[in-house]
């Protein structure tokens, strides 16, 4: 049995998770018997859409030229033609309005309506709608996976199943690579804050308006939809109290080095609150990371602190993590062990 | 540094009793000194040092209480510590413009004290960075400090940074 993917989002992380599927495939159908079709590839402005699968290769080999591809159609859009398709799992790569969590909100709830699985690299839709989504799924009897949305392939939420016989009472965390690379430039090279942000512009880490990730919005996203998982709890983005890190100062991050402490965004979770602003941690704590990498620690009951860090993300990051979320799937709905 | 004051029995494998809970909570013990002078009843006053993991310290002096108690070795005080009660946090905004006495003063009537200030600023009138070294008494938690300084900061647009 094929399983019939419909992804919608040919950018950067849908074109890399594209190209992993295409390098995994001996492994994924020899070893893991996962046999798949790529049905659809949905953009803004039209769709590739083959029943008897769209040819993967020939769609990399296009690159931005795909839409000159036979399979390509002017003017489909993913919302009214997911549900024609048959289709076992459809995938949301698309950019996500903070505010509303569209597209890939509607997206989500047409997929489980007609009963097609869901796996999303779109965060938006978790820290809004949260509990809507799963309630749903659990009522149709499919699956809705998202390892991607929260520090890409950093296994963070499927670290539950690993945890089942302990307790997890705290997280502690980094969430954003932009902010805490800001931090780390601030604290290791005495630049100014606009200094910082500018350069993280330049590399390609910030976007041209920087306010999500420096204001704590993104982290806060990423910490509802960590903590809602770890702690089973059903708590939106409203819930979270966030300060931002653009008002800290060469000044403070001195005042702090003088006593060998250091200025780190955090993103927190514990006694039922979740908190993202920037905190006082110790130089030698492990949650002192450099750079644009993302670090989780859990306090846990018995095996004390968990920390687990990693590139938090990237489009083969991504892209791997979707694949897992796939592998996940296809093992959960073939009743494999 | 934790230091408990207890009474154990002046008889053999009592100490024993009393080492085991703190070992087994994961303490860390630095010294202990044992008071036969000051023999009561057939029991010895003992002072016993040790520092416990700072994330768990509460739930972990909690179970080691318990475990004394069950051991029928009476506690007679504990000292958590100075490193407890005092701690550090950074000011960021007009810390001097909107009264820099006042907020030490009315931290000061809630027995929070203010042990050690530096500021950085560039003029009096600008936005300053001004780091507060607190000591509080024992019966007070850090987060019970944290909302005192907070409820200022909220009136006088500070920013706090915390650890
Ligand atoms: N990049 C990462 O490192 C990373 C890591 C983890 C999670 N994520 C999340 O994954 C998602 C995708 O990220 P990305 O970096 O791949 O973004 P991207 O490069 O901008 O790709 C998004 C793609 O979706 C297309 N699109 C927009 N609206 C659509 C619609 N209504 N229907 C179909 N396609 C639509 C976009 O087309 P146009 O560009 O032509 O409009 C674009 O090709 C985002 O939600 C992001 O937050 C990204």
């Amino acid at each position: 049995m094929f399983i019939k993917i419909g992804l919608i989002g040919k950018g950067n992380v849908g074109s890399c998770f594209l190209e992993l599927l295409k390098i995994k495939k001996n492994y994924l159908n020899k070893k893991l018997n996962l046999k798949y079709k790529v049905i659809a590839i949905y953009e803004y402005d039209g769709a590739l859409i083959n029943e008897k699968g769209i040819d993967i290769d020939e769609i990399l080999l296009l690159r931005n030229n795909f839409r000159s591809h036979k399979d390509w159609k002017e003017n489909v859009k993913a919302i009214d033609s997911i549900s024609n398709l048959n289709l076992d799992v459809c995938i949301d790569t698309t950019p996500t309005n903070p505010n509303t969590g569209e597209p890939a909100l509607s997206h989500i709830f047409k997929a489980l309506n007609n009963n097609i699985n869901v796996i999303s690299s779109s965060k938006g839709p978790f820290y809004l709608k949260y509990k809507e989504i799963h309630d749903l799924a659990k009522l149709k009897n499919l699956l809705v996976k998202y390892e991607a949305t929260v520090a890409s392939n950093v296994p963070i939420l499927s670290i539950k199943d690993s945890l089942k016989g302990n307790e997890i009472i705290s997280i502690k965390a980094i969430l954003n690579g932009t902010s805490n690379y800001i931090l780390s430039r601030m604290s290791s090279e005495g630049v100014a804050f606009s200094v910082a942000l500018k350069e993280a512009q330049e590399l390609g880490y910030a976007e041209a308006d920087p306010t999500l990730d420096i204001e704590g919005y993104d982290a806060a996203g990423k910490l509802v939809i960590l903590a809602n998982e770890l702690f089973c709890w059903s708590k939106t983005i409203k819930e979270v109290k966030i300060k931002g890190i653009s008002k800290i100062t060469q000044h403070a991050i001195e005042l702090a080095k003088s006593e060998g402490l250091i200025i780190k965004h955090l993103a927190i979770a514990e006694k039922g609150t979740l908190i993202v602003e920037p905190r006082l941690i110790e130089k030698d704590s492990p949650l002192n990371i450099e750079g644009t990498l993302n670090v989780i620690e859990l306090q846990t009951t018995y095996s004390g602190p968990i920390i687990i860090m990693g590139r938090g993300a990237g489009g083969y990051e991504a892209g791997s993590a979707i694949l897992n979320d796939l592998i996940s799937i296809h093992r959960i709905i073939n009743n494999i062990k | 540094m934790i230091n408990l004051e207890v009474r154990i029995p002046d008889t053999p494998g009592c100490l024993i009793e009393l080492i085991k809970p703190i070992s087994n909570n994961g303490g860390n013990i630095f010294g202990i000194l044992h008071h036969h002078d000051k023999k009561i009843n057939n029991m010895i006053p003992v002072n016993i040092s040790f520092e416990l993991n700072e994330e768990l310290r509460e739930k972990k002096l909690e179970n080691i209480k318990q475990e004394l108690r069950k051991s029928q070795i009476q506690i007679d005080n504990i000292n958590l510590g100075i490193e407890q009660n005092n701690f550090i946090v950074i000011l960021t905004g007009h810390v001097f413009d909107t009264d820099v006495v006042d907020t030490i003063k009315r931290l000061a009537l809630k027995e929070i004290k203010v042990s050690e200030l530096e500021a950085k600023f560039t003029e009096i009138s600008e936005v300053s960075d001004v780091k507060f070294k607190f000591n509080f008494p024992e019966s007070f938690t850090k987060e019970d400090v944290i909302t005192e300084i907070n409820k200022i900061c909220q009136e006088k647009d500070l920013i706090l940074i915390r650890s």
